[in-house]
């Protein structure tokens, strides 16, 4: 019996090899726990401290305690972050250490290696986000509203992100274009797409153009689904969470199909 | 010759290290500038400008040392920590122990090194707030003093963490879950006036409160705790982690066998 490695019959899917791809890269962040789950928790118990400290935690906005708005924004911030970082980083590693090619050389095709891929980043933002959410479901009473936005837009987001993060990961040739995509990109939207504050309060220009911004329905979403409020649509909200999904795994697929900056 | 300083030495030292934080310039200098001006921004739209300062200053114009001073501090740490961490994990720390250099050389380039980019990054920081938000200054010596005292402590640190680090991990470790919360902890982003009367009290042991009050005390005049005790505070700390530093090297703590 041959041991090569060989697919499945033609027009089956490689789960094996996804399953195997899959679990290389949860161990990958799992060694790290402390960065990559714990670290988390501390900084956005920290941005909540800071947050209620400067602002007193008597406010309002849009009609919701200070605290209560601020939460579920915090969550959504580390699922958008560490989606992303997780791909990204992996993939730019394995490309520096020249070891993408154990990862290219199995008989995994271009749809499954973008599984494999975004569904261990994805993970990562959930897992996360989990840790995150029962450390502040300690200090802020949270409501859940509608439980389904919660879920659709909490995995659409780290779905997103973890797509986005692969095409970085395969684009970038060094980890300064890594970081210059985190702090450029990602951290701007991530912040200003109203997570810490109502859009309302920006000038009327800029909230038309947040209209645009995937960001800030993911993160609208996510808190109507908390608190029953919305800045936008949830309805176009969830269309775009939909719709930027399809988008970036498609990006994702075609990449790995062409080979793009990964093979000669 | 015994007794003389290796000028030329130390000078190398810090020139290499040096150029290794100027070679990625838009990660050192702009990637800071982006997050303080973020910063700022997500604060006066979340607060409408009304967030909680004290002794009536406007709270965008309290934000602005706290904002500097932290972007400085980070980068020190940063600099420092990764600079050995790196070299000793790819294993070329060896060419900068190899050459006739005093354990107080050592100590003197690498702290030098990340001192000027921490200042660097402050001033670039600073410099842009200023565009957004004119502050006049209270007082220069206080500002440069504390400025210049904070980046020669996080260098410092930065220096001993590395030293004591066995992979990338433990230096990440002590910047989540030590530098950064002291540092955000501190009365960067508030007034202490603020807090319930047990923390102010524990603040008191803070040293990186008694930067940020002092640094800010140079913009406003205004400061929350003792102005004397953060100067002998900020003198004392640095002659003891200076001299710390320059036995680790002088041991060869975890770098020689």
């Amino acid at each position: 019996m041959s041991l090569a490695p060989t697919r499945p019959a033609q027009g089956r899917a490689n789960l094996r090899g996804m399953s195997t791809l899959y679990v290389k890269e949860v161990h990958r962040f799992l060694k790290i726990f402390g960065q990559t789950l714990i670290a988390p928790i501390v900084t956005t118990v920290l941005f909540l401290t800071v947050f209620t400290v400067a602002f007193g935690t008597d406010r309002q906005v849009a009609g919701l305690p200070y605290i209560e708005f601020l939460g579920p924004g915090l969550i959504m911030m580390t699922i958008l972050q560490n989606a992303f970082a997780n791909t990204s980083t992996s993939l730019i590693q394995q490309k520096l250490n020249d070891n993408i090619i154990d990862v290219l050389m199995p008989p995994l095709s271009p749809l499954e290696l973008t599984i494999g891929y975004v569904l261990s980043g994805a993970t990562r933002g959930l897992l996360v986000s989990f840790s995150v959410g029962f450390a502040l479901w300690l200090i802020i009473p949270f409501n859940v509203h509608n439980a389904v936005f919660i879920l659709v837009h909490g995995v659409g987001a780290a779905f997103m992100m973890s797509a986005l993060g692969m095409m970085t990961g395969i684009w970038a040739e060094k980890f300064d274009h890594v970081s210059t995509v985190t702090n450029f990109i990602i951290l701007p939207l991530s912040f200003l797409s109203g997570t810490f504050f109502t859009i309302q309060r920006f000038p009327e220009t800029l909230q038309t153009l947040s209209h645009f911004n995937p960001f800030f329905y993911l993160i609208d979403g996510f808190r109507y689904g908390f608190t029953g409020h919305a800045d936008g649509s949830v309805m176009i909200g969830l269309g775009v969470v939909i719709g930027a999904n399809l988008a970036v795994w498609t990006g994702c697929f075609l990449m790995f199909n062409a080979g793009y900056k990964l093979k000669a | 010759m015994s007794g003389r300083w290796n000028c030329l030495g130390v000078w190398s030292l810090y020139k290499r290290e040096v150029r290794r934080f100027f070679k990625m310039a838009t990660q050192t200098f702009l990637a800071p500038v982006i997050t303080a001006l973020l910063f700022l921004a997500i604060f006066n739209l979340a607060f409408e400008g009304e967030g909680r300062s004290a002794a009536d200053i406007p709270f965008v114009e309290f934000l602005v040392p706290g904002l500097t001073l932290m972007a400085l501090m980070t980068n020190c740490f940063a600099n420092a920590s990764f600079a050995v961490m790196f070299e000793k994990i790819i294993q070329t720390i060896v060419d900068t122990l190899m050459p006739p250099l005093s354990p107080t050389e050592l100590t003197a380039g690498y702290i030098l090194a990340s001192t000027t980019r921490g200042l660097f990054v402050g001033l670039a920081v600073g410099g842009s707030i200023f565009l957004f938000v004119p502050i006049e200054i209270h007082s220069w010596p206080f500002l440069i003093y504390h400025a210049i005292s904070a980046a020669l402590f996080m260098s410092l640190t930065g220096l001993i963490t590395a030293l004591w680090a066995e992979k990338v991990d433990h230096v990440a470790s002590i910047n989540n879950f030590a530098v950064l919360p002291l540092t955000f902890l501190s009365g960067t982003f508030y007034s202490i006036q603020h807090l319930p009367e047990v923390f102010q009290r524990v603040i008191q042991f803070n040293p990186i409160f008694y930067m940020i009050d002092g640094f800010r005390y140079g913009f406003f005049g205004y400061s929350d705790g003792s102005l004397t005790i953060g100067v002998i505070l900020m003198f004392v700390l640095n002659i003891v982690l200076l001299h710390f530093c320059r036995y680790l090297f002088a041991i060869g703590y975890k770098l020689k066998a």
